[in-house]
């Protein structure tokens, strides 16, 4: 084996690093081609787990219980901003049952960049001290034994009023290329929209949570994490320990849809208490910490103006974004869509991330680009309107033949066949008989949006495959399963490069032990970048085996074939089971170890798509009903049809509640959410769900190495609201100013 | 004070201490199937069966409790609801699976009240369970096959 | 920590109420969401479950509904199939988990749902504070009435009982009332900040309804398809040419409606105007299904 080290780029939600990656350059898997044969990979299979899950055996963080261990409580702001002026911890101490407390002026055994406990919060839900008690019960009575005595200060959570004060958590971007101000003023035909984009959040059903229990100077800690890694990375720094002294275990996650991202306030409290105390300590959010503290896509008011020549060319791209920020956190890319859906010569985007007193935002999936796609896709509806063009039509005009910002070629698009199969597949031909007069008497309409996402993947990946005497094989991962069922698309890929059926091929990840890294699970770049590195470590294997097959059957290796869990020999005289070879291992295994390669230069990966969607609307009510939903996107080769469909309908569902009925309300008055709760907060229930209907151009993405596959989890949710909200313009004639569509925006638009 | 619980067809003494019925189940028998998600009755993943009847353990006084049958995920794996389990697995009903022992002790009640469901009836009757990842079509769909109908 | 106790009758229950902090437990599922956000911090719950008060009978030509008579029990009772409006809105309300366990006394008792009232962030006027932040704030949920307290009525059982004709039985110590529904109701003041108008040791034992109307109907809006509270419902009922009408979602109480003008005295604050047209809207339809 022959290992070099190759400088390349890794993306993450559109943003690239340099990063060193690890490439095995004897690794002769090639790539899979578009018509390969292949016996598993494309078929649909259940979970590997799924029994468990159905059974509720499989234990998550909130599950984990050890001996001793202690519980702990936060005490949280109550307020927007303000200084704490008294805080009793001797008192909170004293309660019994409770065997450790901290809070903002204690001695801490770690370091983090940001204090770990504010001793002037400002966001209601900020942490102030943490008590661990024997109990919850015990414990939540030491917070209130801490008397918190809390000086309120003034709060600012009203983006425009940020803006007008310029406070900013970092300074506003300006990126243009060419003139857009010249060419607006220069084109046929222009348009302005202006929408507001709610504070939306994640509200995973299992909260943020950990346990952490030293042993000595090791730690293991389970996290409900997207990136146990990371986590490990995290608590490693924090606590000045070797990464191998740290374990982090997150073998099943409740859902996290990008809130939940490295070890977390909960994993460095319940560690720094764990060390405090002796004990093993569990820290669990409640419902209402994890809906102020979670974490949320931020609220945005974005303008975006167009201009176009008569036959529909975009000659010019004007979008401004503000971003409530809250406290913090990356600025998301919002504009994107303006800048990179269409081709266009003259754009301009202004981003400007305003400070206020919320949490700061962080990933809820594709962050920026969803909330960014909701305003540009609609604009790009109302250019279509102003030149009296079919909007499916316009967009297929404006198709982007290169990435529009490097000018570089795209590795894979089929972005027109996403629009033609969709348009088939939702009736597009005929939508304006949608807007004759119905019997029901709703008001109908069809819409459309274009989707744009990165989800290319890519190094450092790695996988290590292995082999026993009875002829199955443990492939172990690096990877956290979130619920996307990436374990069992590992499982798929295993076994097709081993020849062995799924059920002889088990995949292992959520823990840290092993040390064979995974990526994050975010952004859409799992699957693309895992998979390679699990087909070449079973590809070793299976080169193995093949050489040991010759060995036992006395016959070259070339003449060998292993597929379905047979060894054959090109003149049919060998038909062997696996184990006629692997028996004779004994309890020795044969191992392989693979990595992800890096993505071919000269190209930009992107996933694409497009949704299209019907609503009827209820005038007298105000309430806009989608009926179906279209979902065709481009994400290459789908390795598990099963868990691909499930990703589609859990972000159609979450971009349709995204345009009907969540929004993050804070109360202008004190600053302080007034929904934080989930009676409040309106996730979808089973009778909000529209008809989904999916599709794939089912084309591999050649460029990318080995599988062809890129990431579909976060596309599907980024174009649902644009196209709802366009279907609902379809229907009424009527655009609001706002999301999401509730009763009363719906009423007070119509009026 | 004592109480004397039945559940999954065993016989349990503990301390209530004005706890939730979740919470024992949770805490003190450590059957871990059921969730706490939101402790509002808002999203049914603390669902476990009273007399045979879904209700949320998360609202329920475990005193209150006390005298009645109680059936929990652990106690649901044969006949009807082994074969909701089934299904759920087989049209992929779950992604992260934090909601998913809710939605099956619902799924299960549904289908011996109505081996036939309509589509209206699944919604009618699912709607107390909130899945954030979005499984519902797949949900509908495993009922009905569970049903025999798909 | 509340303590707990399961009164075998009426009787002792009453007996039980008069105790300090002492409080009626019936589902718990309002209950303990109070109890969770501090709004209430019961001494002692006295459990209804064994005090006879479930179950539903015929009484003359009309009906006798328990108060401890499950939401789910009410949608699904043939006797009550006939008041069309009221088995819909028991089938309608909450979601089928909170039906199989709450019961119609404590729905029909059940405190608003105002995020003010209910967040522990705030005191506000009706929780016995100066302010109510409603009026200064975020009020898109609210009610169409001027008032101290403009929160919105969330049972949906209260106004499909009221255009029946329903009547409550009130028990205490002192004997037996009986009261129109809607007089279970009352606008708070400032010494009284309760909604509803029970006395101290005062527990709903039944409500009685008269003989089925000819023609009912329960029409609702949520902020989804399903399982959420209403914004605005609407019950009618008529009786020959006479109709009768109530709303929920639109006062701080349930509040009946004049066919005629269904909007008077329902002006509607800045933000919660838009609830005027969803009940222009659901009375129409309630009078055309008539
Ligand atoms: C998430 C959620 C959604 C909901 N959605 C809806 C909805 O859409 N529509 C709707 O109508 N309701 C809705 N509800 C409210 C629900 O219907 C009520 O919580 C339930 O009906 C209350 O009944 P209970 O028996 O559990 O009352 P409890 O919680 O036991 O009691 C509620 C209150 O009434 C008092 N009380 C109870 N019984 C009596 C009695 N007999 N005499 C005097 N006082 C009594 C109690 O002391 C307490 O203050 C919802 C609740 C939740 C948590
Ligand atoms: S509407 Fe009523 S309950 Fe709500 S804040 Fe005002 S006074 Fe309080
Ligand atoms: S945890 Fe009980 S309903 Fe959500
Ligand atoms: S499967 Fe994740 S919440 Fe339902």
């Amino acid at each position: 084996m022959t290992t070099r080290f190759v400088k390349t780029q890794k993306e993450m939600e559109g943003r690239y690093e340099d990063v060193w990656a690890l490439v095995d350059e004897s690794d002769e898997t090639t790539s899979w081609k578009p018509d390969a044969d292949l016996s598993l990979v494309g078929q649909p299979a259940p979970r590997q787990d799924g029994a468990a899950r159905a059974a509720g055996r499989v234990r998550f963080t909130v599950d984990v219980k050890l001996a001793g261990m202690l519980h702990a409580a936060v005490l949280r702001s109550p307020a927007a901003h303000g200084t704490v002026r008294s805080l009793d911890l001797a008192a909170a101490l004293a309660t019994p049952g409770v065997r450790g407390v901290i809070g903002p002026e204690s001695e801490l055994s770690l370091t983090t960049r940001a204090p770990l406990l504010q001793a002037e919060p400002a966001y209601a839900g900020a942490a102030i001290a943490v008590v661990a008690a024997d109990t919850l019960e015990a414990a939540l009575a030491g917070v209130a034994a801490l008397a918190l005595d809390l000086e309120v200060l003034p709060h600012l959570v009203d983006m425009q009023e940020g803006l007008n004060e310029q406070r900013f958590t970092t300074d506003p971007t300006d990126e243009a290329r060419g003139d857009a101000e010249a060419a607006l003023a220069a084109a046929a035909v222009t348009i302005e929209f202006a929408l507001d984009t709610p504070a939306h959040v994640q509200t995973p059903l299992e909260p943020h949570a950990a346990v952490a229990s030293w042993d000595g100077d090791e730690l293991t800690a389970w996290v409900s994490t997207l990136g146990m890694f990371a986590a490990r990375e995290e608590l490693a720094k924090a606590f000045g320990l070797r990464k191998d002294a740290v374990r982090v275990r997150t073998e099943f996650v409740g859902g996290g849809f990008g809130a939940k991202q490295g070890a977390g306030f909960e994993a460095l409290a319940a560690a720094e208490l764990a060390r405090i105390t002796g004990r093993p300590v569990r820290l669990v959010n409640d419902r209402h910490a994890e809906q102020l503290d979670g974490g949320r896509r931020a609220a945005t008011r974005q303008t975006v103006r167009l201009g176009a020549d008569r036959d529909g060319t975009l000659t010019a791209i004007d979008a401004d974004a503000v971003v409530a920020q809250g406290q913090g956190g990356w600025v998301m890319p919002v504009l994107i869509p303006a800048q990179t859906l269409y081709r266009c010569a003259n754009v301009r985007a202004l981003t400007f991330p305003v400070k206020t007193n919320l949490r700061a935002q962080n990933a809820f999936r594709a962050p920026g680009v969803m909330e960014g796609t909701a305003a540009f896709e609609q604009a790009i509806d109302e250019l279509a309107l102003a030149l009296n063009m079919d909007p499916l039509e316009l967009r297929r005009l404006n198709h982007a033949d290169v990435d529009q910002v490097s000018g570089l070629p795209y590795s894979s698009k089929q972005l027109l066949a996403c629009y033609d199969r969709a348009a088939e597949l939702a009736g597009w031909a005929t939508r304006d008989e949608l807007r004759k007069p119905q019997p029901d008497g709703l008001l109908r309409g069809m819409g459309c949006a274009t989707q744009i996402w990165w989800g290319g993947g890519g190094p450092p990946s790695h996988a290590t495959v292995r082999l026993d005497a009875d002829g199955n094989a443990t492939v172990i991962t690096g990877i956290q399963d979130i619920g996307t069922g990436t374990l069992t698309s590992a499982q798929i890929v295993a076994a097709e490069e081993l020849g062995l059926p799924l059920s002889q091929v088990r995949v292992v990840g959520g823990d840290t032990g092993p040390n064979v890294y995974g990526p994050v699970s975010g952004g859409s770049q799992t699957t693309p970048s895992v998979m390679p590195a699990v087909r070449s470590a079973a590809a070793k294997v299976r080169k193995t085996l093949l050489q040991l097959a010759g060995d036992v059957f006395e016959i070259a290796v070339e003449d060998l074939d292993l597929r379905d869990g047979r060894i054959r020999s090109s003149d049919g005289a060998i038909d062997a089971e696996v184990t006629e070879v692997t028996g004779k291992l004994g309890d020795a295994t044969i191992d392989g170890s693979g990595s992800r390669g890096p993505n071919p230069d000269g190209f930009v990966v992107h996933t694409f798509g497009c949704q299209i969607a019907q609503v009827a609307v209820d005038v007298g009510l105000g309430e806009v009903r989608v009926e179906r939903i279209v979902a065709v996107h481009d994400v290459g080769r789908i390795v598990n049809p099963l868990t691909a469909s499930s990703q589609v309908e859990g972000g159609v569902l979450q971009g349709m509640a995204f345009a009907l009925s969540e929004e993050f309300i804070v109360d202008p008055t004190t600053g302080v959410p007034v929904n934080a709760h989930l009676d409040d907060y309106k996730i979808p229930t089973i009778a909000d769900m529209p008809e989904i209907i999916i599709d794939y151009p089912h084309v591999p993405d050649a460029n990318l190495p080995t599988t062809g596959t890129k990431g579909l989890g976060e596309p599907p949710i980024i174009p649902t609201a644009a196209a709802i909200a366009n279907a609902f313009a379809h229907a009424t004639d009527r655009r609001a100013a706002a999301l999401p569509l509730t009763r009363a925006r719906v009423l007070e638009t119509l009026a | 004070m004592e109480i004397t619980l039945e559940v999954n067809g065993r016989t349990y003494s503990i301390a209530p201490a004005g706890r939730r019925l979740l919470a024992v189940l949770r805490d003190d028998l450590e059957l871990l199937g059921t969730k706490l998600a939101c402790g509002e009755g808002a999203c049914g993943a603390c669902g476990v069966l009273l007399d045979g009847r879904p209700v949320n353990a998360c609202l329920l006084f475990a005193e209150a409790a006390e005298g009645h049958e109680i059936v929990t995920i652990e106690g649901l794996s044969t006949g009807r609801a082994a074969a909701v389990q089934a299904a759920f697995v087989a049209e992929d009903a779950l992604q992260c699976g934090f909601c998913t022992p809710g939605q099956v002790v619902s799924a299960t009640v549904l289908l011996e009240r109505t081996p036939h469901p309509t589509r209206e009836e699944i919604h009618e009757t699912m709607a107390g369970n909130l899945c954030r990842c979005g499984a519902y079509p797949k949900i509908e769909r495993a009922i009905l096959r569970a049903a025999g109908e798909a | 920590m509340s303590g707990y106790t399961r009164p075998t009758s009426v009787d002792e229950a009453l007996e039980l109420l008069t105790g300090e902090g002492a409080c009626v437990l019936a589902g718990g599922t309002d209950l303990a969401g109070q109890i969770d956000r501090g709004i209430t911090a019961p001494a002692l719950l006295v459990d209804l479950q064994d005090a006879g008060l479930g179950g539903i009978e015929r009484d003359g030509d009309g009906l006798r509904i328990g108060a401890a008579t499950t939401l789910a029990d009410l949608a699904a009772d043939a006797l009550a199939a006939p008041y069309a409006v009221l088995a819909t809105a028991a089938g309608l309300a909450a979601s089928p988990l909170l039906r199989n366990q709450g019961t119609v006394g404590g729905n029909l008792c059940q405190h608003t749902r105002c995020w003010y009232y209910r967040g522990e962030e705030w005191n506000c006027w009706l929780g016995g504070g100066d302010t109510c932040f409603a009026q200064i704030g975020d009020h898109r949920k609210h009610n169409l009435e001027e008032g101290e307290c403009i929160s919105a009525h969330p049972s949906d059982l209260a106004p499909a009982l009221a255009v029946c004709g329903a009547t409550v039985v009130v028990r205490s110590l002192d004997g037996e009332r009986e009261i129109p529904l809607l007089d279970l109701y009352r606008r708070p003041t400032d010494d009284n900040r309760s909604l509803i108008a029970l006395a101290r040791g005062e527990l709903v034992v039944a409500v009685r309804l008269p003989a089925p109307p000819d023609g009912s109907a329960y029409l609702r809006t949520g902020a989804r398809q399903a399982f959420s509270f209403p914004l605005v419902s609407v019950a009618a009922a008529r009786r020959g040419d006479s109709v009768t009408l109530a709303a929920a979602g639109v006062a701080n109480i349930p509040r009946a409606l004049d066919p005629v003008d269904p909007l008077a005295g329902l002006p509607g604050h800045p933000q919660s105007a838009w609830k005027r047209k969803v009940l222009a809207t659901l009375v129409e339809r309630a009078l055309a299904s008539l």
